[in-house]
């Protein structure tokens, strides 16, 4: 599972390659007394290095989109490929981070991170190379002061750059998110995105998220999938072409949230 | 629980020890109670005192927190596995719940006339009694502790990449611990009950076989000292191992503290 060696034939040609490709991917769930079509087929690509956003309101299959990627669900049609390779269960080369962050109380903040890197991969044997690497990304997401920290000891935005520094550790080849940094404040999370871009910046990850805030969408996405609800499927994309870091308080930026909301909006009507 | 406020009530703590000790020694001074029937304080610290300088009674005591170390190890390591497969099964569950709920509502001292027809006087019963008593609520404690784990921790590891095999040691068990410690400190009184139970019928040594022999004699002192000795005991060990252990953990996980979220 190293990620050097999963070479594809699409790596030999020049330009950003497919990271992720969805072919005729749908999800239908049954229950006893009605069948739900959580998710339309849904045709896409995302590239690596690129930040793709799933947005939409509740229920229009965007949170289910990113179960299927990261394996916790089984499509009903279609196929998911990895870097060429079929998605079966979850793993770290998909990671999950999730709206609450998740993080293992029973361990300190960095067994946290850590904790990963135990489990499988290059570091596996190695416990000061683990603690090394540990070490520079709580650095990345300035909590290089709080690794012998409890979980309950840090506030809640502590607590998701603590979990993206553990998600980020396994080294994904696509880390999904879901929902990022819900019920924070309003400067917490801009001050988030703003660290959320810079290792964006500096680590190339390419990245998947969902939200239903279009200002969110419009600040970390390099394309938007607009979700529209019952059936869920992708109604647009939109492709937010401003350069990083962005601000939350950019007016082009504001401009990209309309837009994405706009066509959320025509959506609701058809 | 109290134990944040305790510091500030531990004076009417010891103020109502020293009146429930006076009015004991009072009723005997005035002679309300026989004294055959029940011994003054005194009597009873006296008695205690000639068992210790006779070399009986910290022999006793060693000899039950031994066997109990050792049952209640035992128990633990079977109880904790029991507990595992039936919060990781849901018809392992289904089938060992209500028999475990059915044993553990069972009096521990009930375990005792089965040992004898099992094991007659040997020690392996008074084990077998302190098994049987305590390893029904480690179990219990340990699979409801699984049962609770929110499903976000088994997902979170799951895409972390935890193999079938690690998730047991890496996430369901520590994640279920307050529950498990809990589990565990009401085993260990269990089996503590079930050993003095034990040990009144089977032994020759140890605080039950001093309780009954207290009985034979006729030693109404040495009945009561011993009983206080075995509470004793029971409370230093509740209070500074599984008290501590659980103190821990619970300021470990900020459990103490109102979530400020």
């Amino acid at each position: 599972m190293d990620s050097e060696k999963a070479d594809t034939p699409e790596q030999s040609k020049s330009g950003p390659q497919v990271m992720l490709r969805l072919t005729n991917v749908s999800k239908t769930f049954l229950s006893a007394t009605q069948t739900v079509d959580a998710l339309q087929a849904t045709n896409l690509e995302i590239l690596e290095g690129e930040f793709a956003v799933f947005f939409g309101p509740s229920g229009c299959g965007k949170s289910t989109l990113l179960n299927l990627i990261a394996g916790f669900e089984k499509p009903t049609t279609g196929e998911i490929l990895l870097a060429g390779e079929p998605v079966a269960k979850p793993g770290p080369d998909r990671l999950m981070m999730f709206q609450e962050h998740a993080l293992f109380p029973w361990l300190n903040v960095i067994d946290n991170v850590m904790y990963g890197l135990k489990r499988h991969g290059k570091f596996r044997f190695k416990p000061k190379m683990r603690a090394q690497k540990a070490r520079e990304l709580l650095r990345m997401v300035h909590l290089e002061e709080f690794e012998k920290a409890s979980i309950h000891e840090l506030s809640g935005g502590m607590k998701q750059r603590a979990a993206l520094a553990r998600a980020l550790a396994p080294d994904p080849k696509v880390l999904l998110i879901d929902e990022p940094f819900p019920g924070l404040d309003a400067l917490v999370r801009a001050k988030l995105y703003a660290e959320l871009q810079e290792i964006l910046i500096t680590t190339h990850k390419t990245i998947l998220s969902v939200t239903h805030d279009p200002s969110e969408a419009a600040c970390l996405g390099d394309r938007v999938f607009v979700f529209t609800g019952r059936p869920g499927r992708v109604k647009a994309e939109i492709r937010v072409d401003l350069p990083r870091p962005r601000d939350m308080s950019d007016p082009k930026l504001a401009e990209f949230s309309g837009r994405i909301m706009s066509e959320l909006e025509e959506g609701a009507k058809s | 629980m109290s134990r944040a406020n305790g510091k500030s009530y531990k004076y009417y703590v010891l103020g109502f020890y020293v009146i429930l000790f006076s009015a004991w020694q009072l009723l005997y001074t005035f002679g309300a109670i026989p004294e055959y029937l029940f011994p003054s304080p005194l009597q009873v610290a006296r008695r205690l005192a000639e068992l210790g300088t006779e070399g009986l009674l910290w022999p006793s005591i060693k000899a039950t927190l031994v066997r109990m170390v050792i049952g209640f190890a035992v128990a633990a390591v079977i109880g904790l596995f029991i507990g595992l497969l039936m919060g990781t099964s849901r018809i392992v569950n289904s089938c060992l719940k209500s028999l475990f709920l059915g044993l553990q509502t069972l009096p521990t001292a009930a375990w005792v006339p089965v040992s004898l027809l099992l094991f007659g006087l040997k020690d392996e019963g008074i084990y077998f009694v302190i098994l049987m008593s305590s390893m029904p609520a480690v179990a219990i404690a340990t699979s409801d502790g699984i049962l609770q784990i929110p499903p976000i921790y088994i997902r979170a590891a799951k895409t972390l990449g935890t193999s079938r095999l690690a998730m047991p040691f890496t996430v369901i068990l520590p994640a279920a611990l307050p529950s498990i410690v809990m589990g565990l400190k009401l085993g260990w009184t269990l089996g503590w009950h079930g050993a003095v139970s034990a040990e009144l019928i089977k032994s020759s040594v140890g605080l039950g076989f001093l309780l009954s022999m207290g009985r034979e004699l006729n030693d109404a002192s040495q009945v009561i000292g011993i009983m206080v000795v075995t509470i004793l005991v029971g409370l230093l060990l509740d209070r500074f191992v599984f008290g501590l252990i659980e103190t821990r953990i619970r300021r470990k996980w900020g459990l103490d503290q109102d979530q400020d979220k």
